[in-house]
């Protein structure tokens, strides 16, 4: 096995005048050294393709890949990419989002229209990479003009990474036949074999992506990362290729969340209803937009914002653009969060206005049963007020320090239900069955719910089922990890599986290919009550408690059930109040994990969960979806309850001590 | 440089470079258990115990070990398979990335006596980052194998 280190760009925009190489390749144990001249322009992206293998001429963020040296130790290679001289000439760089969509700013990409894939045309702003307008704008001006009290607020978001323990990795071969070979910490081998296929001009089944298990994903490991420019350089030296990213690599130059802002104007009436609402969202995207999946090139949860509530007229205008920052992508419900954290902030001030406590101002507008949402989606049951009386009847104040204030914020969030494609192999073994599945274990019990699934329908124990994740080679398909689809998806497979093994008699192997199908609408909501206590004094925040209330149909396993909820609602406690990966001058500030910093197990505050049981799912099992729910509405309910205790409102996350203390100094000014 | 000690119990001899990280050597002899995830020592992940202190094999130099005994994962859990029964029972593990560290860190914990509480048992795990989990029941896999 040869390994790869990578040379990286230590600008943020230039031209490449000359990459010298010499040294590394002389260096001992070095089998090549590659640059993006030797390797061609080869763009890939899960969606539009415009991330090169290795910069091509130009650079456009800190960390950009420049050239690749293999060899046959990590630390040969590593020395060896140390003495690559790389020759850049500084061009004037865009490190803003509002700046790169201005007239004559910096051109991070020459033509971004003509990349495969692009939402964008020559006629829209530069750098942009996407935009989306939805709703009824005139109809919300109108409506907002005549409200009795509007809100009309801007919330900012810093860029935060995913956080997973195990680092970006890739390993790559190529057999006699041709045929690519990888090993990837990917949630979604299919897809990633469908990227790698346009990208190197190899037909799909000359590509075997193959069984792994993924030390965490939150949305980061999705892409084809470092694939293409593994199965290149395997291609070229004749040998298989390991690159593991050092932690710095994978903080400053994979793809972390998008930072942006959101300006949302709401109103509502004499009674606290709500009449409008329109969001204007603006994200920075990074130097590459290939990190977005969905055919708008955008983030969803920003174009749901609101979705929990009874809006008459709502429009909504989401624009992404090209920046030279590191390029962003997903991270666990990506955009949501964010658009939680302003729609509910904004809300919690219109409250005020309104001389309304938040739990019922919420009361009053939450969707009830065949009711549609302001996007005009309707769910066969709308339980959000089920919900939040759920979270408010089990709610108990706690005690705060003396001199501490004590503060409560609720926060609302529904997410729909939808079982993607999938398939499954069921075949005998000695004492029980195999099952053979496509998708990997990311952490979230995939696998667990496959064995417990089997094990019902067939009637045996959980032990006498094996699960195997197989390579793409061996299962038809598979739309991969994520959109919190898995258990959905899943349960039908080993449904249809499990019926098909036992009818032809339970002695030969059955495969069985899931398509969505017709899904009643189902969407799950989850409501958040925070606890705090803030020191007037010194503006810390100490988080107490989040009490989450989730509405649910069928839980295949509560365990992992339970988890699901408790590290999601961890991830909400480090996007509200620790996670900020600062850049400066377009360079992530941070080396390491000290410096970018994830909850620990002091920092969390304690979790309560309240089920709230009889709710309608999606598949053979009947589930709600979970993995997304939970980590969501929860920095919005802290900066509910900073404010409540506080009398003061974030509006940008995280919410530091510092900024709280400015606050509390600047009211006291005024 | 000769390296010595006594490893997961059985006496372990090597020739190798000064510079080489615990971590590094440990990984090489087939040892996959113990994890590199920052490199750092910030994250936990590649926890081993050096004469009974916990330690991150990713900054720790091999030749710092010479005479001494290394525990790592793979050791603690054929010595003390009730901590990994522990952490089944109680599903202190997600995706697994963080596991051996904490694994580890169990060991260490216990070996010093008797369940310190709750808050006690959190400051001293507050060095193994766990991205999946919310910490919970970790907190709980660990107190679940220390006499009270």
């Amino acid at each position: 096995m040869h390994h790869v280190a990578v040379v990286r760009s230590q600008v943020p925009h230039g031209r490449i005048v000359a990459i010298d190489c010499r040294e590394a390749l002389a260096a001992a144990g070095v089998a090549g050294v590659f640059t993006g001249r030797d390797i061609g322009l080869r763009p890939y992206g899960r969606r539009v393709r415009d991330v090169p293998i290795l910069a091509v001429d130009e650079v456009r963020f800190v960390g950009e890949r420049v050239a690749a040296v293999v060899a046959d130790s990590r630390s040969a290679a590593e020395k060896a990419a140390a003495t690559v001289i790389v020759d850049v000439e500084e061009l004037p760089p865009v490190l803003d989002a509002e700046q790169a969509l201005t007239p004559g700013s910096p051109r991070v990409h020459e033509t971004p229209w003509a990349y495969p894939g692009a939402v964008v045309s020559e006629a829209d702003p530069h750098n942009l990479q996407s935009r989306v307008l939805h709703g009824r704008p005139d109809e919300v001006e109108r409506r907002l003009a005549g409200s009795r009290h509007i809100v009309d607020r801007v919330y900012r978001f810093a860029s935060g990474h995913q956080g997973y323990i195990e680092p970006q990795t890739c390993v790559a071969s190529v057999d006699a036949e041709g045929t690519v070979h990888v090993w990837m910490a990917n949630k979604s081998p299919y897809r990633l074999r469908a990227q790698l296929a346009a990208c190197l001009d190899v037909p799909p089944d000359r590509i075997e992506i193959h069984p792994v298990a993924v030390g965490g994903d939150f949305g980061g490991k999705g892409s084809p990362m470092d694939a293409p420019l593994c199965a290149e350089l395997a291609r070229r030296t004749g040998r298989p290729v390991k690159l593991v990213q050092r932690y710095d690599e994978d903080l400053t130059s994979a793809n972390p969340r998008h930072s942006g802002r959101i300006r949302v104007r709401i109103g509502c009436d004499s009674d606290g209803r709500l009449t409008a609402l329109t969001a204007d969202a603006l994200f920075d995207g990074g130097a590459y937009a290939g990190f977005k999946p969905i055919a708008t090139v955008s983030l969803h949860g920003l174009v749901d914002i609101g979705s929990s509530y009874r809006i008459p007229a709502a429009a909504v205008d989401v624009r992404i653009a090209y920046t030279n920052t590191v390029p962003r992508g997903h991270m666990r419900a990506p955009g949501a969060p964010e658009a939680v954290f302003a729609f509910e902030a904004a809300f919690d001030e219109l409250a005020s206005e309104a001389g309304l406590d938040p739990a019922e101002i919420r009361r009053r507008n939450l969707l009830r049963t065949g009711e549609a949402n302001p996007w005009g989606e309707t769910w066969v049951e709308s339980r959000g007020l089920e919900t939040l009386e759920a979270a408010l009847a089990a709610y108990r104040p706690l005690d705060v320090d003396r001199g501490w204030r004590h503060g409560r914020g609720i926060a609302v969030y529904d997410r729909p239900t939808s079982p993607g494609k999938t398939s499954l192999r069921l075949l005998p073994s000695a004492e029980g069955v195999v099952a053979e599945v496509p998708m990997p274990e990311t952490g979230t019990g995939a696998h667990t719910v496959v064995r417990e699934g089997l094990a019902r329908e067939l009637g045996i124990e959980p032990g006498l089922v094996e699960v195997r994740q197989v390579s793409t080679a061996a299962l038809p398909h598979d739309d991969g990890v994520g959109g919190s689809r898995v258990t959905a998806a899943l349960s039908k497979a080993v449904a249809e599986a499990a019926s098909a093994y036992i009818d032809r008699g339970s002695d030969e192997a059955v495969t069985v290919v899931v398509e969505p199908g017709d899904n009643p609408p189902v969407t799950a909501f989850c409501v958040q009550i925070a606890q705090v206590a803030v020191d007037p004094r010194s503006g810390q925040v100490r988080v107490l408690e989040i009490l989450s209330a989730v509405d649910v149909a069928q839980v295949v396993n509560p365990h992992a059930h339970r988890l699901q909820i408790e590290g999601g609602a961890a991830m909400g406690y480090g996007l509200a109040c620790l996670e900020d990966l600062v850049m400066r001058d377009g360079r992530v500030w941070a080396a390491n994990l000290g410096e970018f910093r994830i909850p620990s197990t002091v920092d969390v505050p304690a979790w309560r969960t309240v089920l709230v049981e009889g709710g309608r799912g999606v598949g053979a099992l009947g589930v709600k979806s979970v993995g997304e729910l939970s980590n969501v509405p929860t920095a919005a309910a802290i900066a509910g309850a900073v404010a409540d205790a506080a009398g003061v409102r974030a509006r940008d996350l995280p919410i530091t001590a510092e900024k709280v203390y400015a606050l509390l100094r600047s009211e006291e000014v005024s | 440089m000769r390296l010595a000690f006594l490893l997961n119990g059985e006496q372990f001899e090597t020739e190798a470079p000064g510079s080489v990280l615990l971590l590094d050597l440990i990984r090489g002899c087939g040892l996959w258990g113990t994890r590199e995830g920052c490199g750092v020592g910030v994250c936990g992940a590649c926890t081993v115990l050096v004469d009974g202190d916990p330690v991150s094999s990713c900054i720790y130099l091999a030749g710092c070990a010479l005479g001494t005994e290394v525990w790592t994962v793979e050791g603690v859990a054929r010595r003390e398979p009730d901590l990994v029964e522990a952490f089944i029972e109680h599903e202190g593990l997600q995706c697994g990335a963080c596991t051996p560290g904490q694994l580890v860190m169990a060991a260490a914990l216990r070996a010093r006596g008797k369940d310190p509480g709750e808050a006690a048992t959190r400051e001293f795990l507050a060095g193994n980052l766990c991205r999946c989990t919310g910490y919970r029941s970790i907190v709980e896999s660990v107190r679940a194998t220390l006499g009270s």
